[in-house]
């Protein structure tokens, strides 16, 4: 069972690489490495750091716009810009999730919390247009939320799906955030790729994925 | 064309004729004790909605009892409801009631509270009480100025929401080294129990800055006790966005609260079980969360029966 779950997701990432179609037995057998029926303990660590470089990385590169553009569509019509940019499970109750891909520079810094944020001038005007969290820690669950391959129905219940949630935010932590420095960030410039709900703060509140920081000014 | 004339035609007779002879199909609305506004408001946004759709509503209350709620469920099967829309009496003790009702040819819209099971109910539309808990936890530490001593009121183990909502708190809480939890007890989503606990918990421990309570009712137990002693200072933040908390709020005592969409929660449960009835259409996704809003002194006004007035 284990082999078969394996190969789907490695028979899913060559896809992948091709074409954005998810197969079913793939989305079953990440369902099957815990979540759903209880055969194996559920791990959702384990989870995340395997889809993480095979699948969700690779989501976020295709799907990511500009943040500029996102926003301002946005702005507009937000079921156009969800759907272009992102994913939300209905229609009725759950806010879009996007996907961007941030440009700018560093014009403000909040380090002293230890949910760290970094705000980023994306138009030129030097002011905050959007906030990036940079951990180590991290709210709410905009990752999983943009991943249209993940449904809260493989899960048993909301703990579970809000671990699962977490496991992202460690994973980024982990993998990327804690190599970030600290100190004198202002003026350096950032390229990030991530995600926020749409309308649930101004400026908007980025997840990244990844996050590559400029030489120092 | 002609059918689909015929079947407009039919429609329009039928709700012309919604009221007379004929008995209107039943549906089913079992919730928790209506003492809790919030399953009042439930039953009321159900029973409305089924009304305006040419339904007859009968609602029944299950007191957060396994055995009850398992007979309620009998009953509204020997009625022949042709849907049962549920806030149930906990997460492993109702899959079995639901599959009783599934047997027997009734689908289960389950609201508010999951089950441990998928396929068992059509729907189960609950709140997404980790969003909820992470922002009233964030408006929590805000309040207490990232330090203090406080107090945590849990709601009912049998329940899912009491974990994931503590959960959701303690992801954000437990970041800031200086909040110190003191205790933390489950009032069992009881106001009267909530008002007790918080009476010996302030014996015992009268350095108290602040108290996060799982829902409202425990909310408004301890606000009581707090004021009783005359602790005015200690900071109260609750779950539910009640009209009682709402007043609370705009009095100046309770600070804060997370509004769940109850109301329309119920009300869908219904729409999506009328297209069960109408058109076999199940909804897409048997499990759905909807978002939840903070409620403070700055949209407290706005706030009238578990929605948001625009």
């Amino acid at each position: 069972m284990r082999w078969v779950g394996a190969a789907a997701v490695v028979l899913a990432a060559l896809t992948l690489a091709s074409c954005k179609i998810v197969a079913t037995s793939d989305v079953k057998a990440l369902a099957e490495t815990g979540a759903a029926k209880g055969a194996a303990p559920f791990d959702p660590d384990k989870m995340v750091a395997e889809i993480w470089t095979p699948k969700v990385v690779p989501h976020f590169e295709k799907r990511a716009g500009s943040f500029v553009e996102v926003r301002n569509l946005a702005a507009k019509s937000p079921d156009e810009a969800g759907a272009k940019y992102g994913y939300r499970p209905k229609s009725d109750g759950s806010p879009w999730t996007v996907m961007v891909r941030l440009e700018g520079v560093i014009v403000a810094a909040d380090t002293e919390s230890r949910a760290a944020t970094i705000g980023v001038d994306a138009s030129g005007q030097g002011k905050t247009d959007a906030a990036v969290q940079i951990g180590p820690a991290m709210r709410g669950t905009a990752i999983r939320d943009a991943l249209d391959f993940v449904s809260f129905n493989d899960f048993t219940n909301q703990i579970d799906f809000a671990r699962y949630g977490k496991a992202f935010n460690l994973h980024v932590n982990k993998s990327v955030l804690e190599k970030l420095p600290r100190d004198n960030l202002i003026g350096r410039k950032v390229s990030v790729v991530g995600a926020y709900a749409l309308g649930a703060g101004d400026p908007p509140l980025v997840t990244p994925v990844e996050i590559k920081l400029g030489p120092k000014p | 064309m002609k059918l689909r004339n015929a079947l407009a035609a039919a429609l329009l007779a039928s709700a012309a004729f919604a009221a007379p002879a004929m008995a209107a199909d039943l549906i089913a609305v079992i919730t928790p004790s209506h003492d809790n506004p919030f399953f009042k408001a439930e039953a009321e946004g159900a029973e409305a909605k089924a009304k305006e759709l040419g339904y007859e509503a009968l609602s029944l209350v299950h007191d957060d009892d396994a055995n009850k709620q398992s007979q309620l469920i009998d009953t509204a099967i020997a009625r022949g409801a042709k849907a049962i829309i549920l806030d149930n009496a906990g997460a492993d003790a109702t899959v079995a009631a639901v599959e009783k009702a599934k047997d027997a040819g009734i689908p289960s819209f389950l609201i508010d509270r999951e089950i441990n099971a998928t396929g068992v109910a059509l729907a189960q539309i609950v709140s997404n009480n980790y969003q909820g808990a992470q922002l009233g936890g964030q408006e929590f530490v805000k309040l207490m100025g990232e330090k203090g001593n406080y107090v945590e009121l849990v709601g009912k183990e049998s329940d899912t929401n009491a974990g994931i909502r503590s959960k959701g708190y303690h992801d954000v809480i437990d970041e800031y080294p200086n909040l110190k939890s003191v205790a933390r007890q489950s009032a069992n989503w009881s106001q009267p129990e909530a008002y007790s606990k918080m009476e010996s918990i302030l014996q015992a421990n009268p350095n108290i800055k602040g108290v996060i309570s799982g829902n409202d009712t425990m909310a408004m137990g301890a606000e009581a006790a707090l004021l009783a002693a005359g602790r005015k200072d200690v900071i109260v933040v609750g779950f539910d966005g009640s009209n009682d908390v709402r007043d609370s709020i705009l009095k100046g005592e309770i600070k804060a609260t997370v509004l769940q969409p109850a109301y329309r929660e119920a009300q869908l449960a219904v729409e999506q079980a009328n297209d069960y009835i109408k058109s076999k259409t199940a909804p897409k996704t048997e499990k759905q969360l909807m978002d939840c809003v903070l409620i403070n002194s700055a949209n407290a006004a706005k706030l009238e029966t578990f929605a948001l007035k625009p």
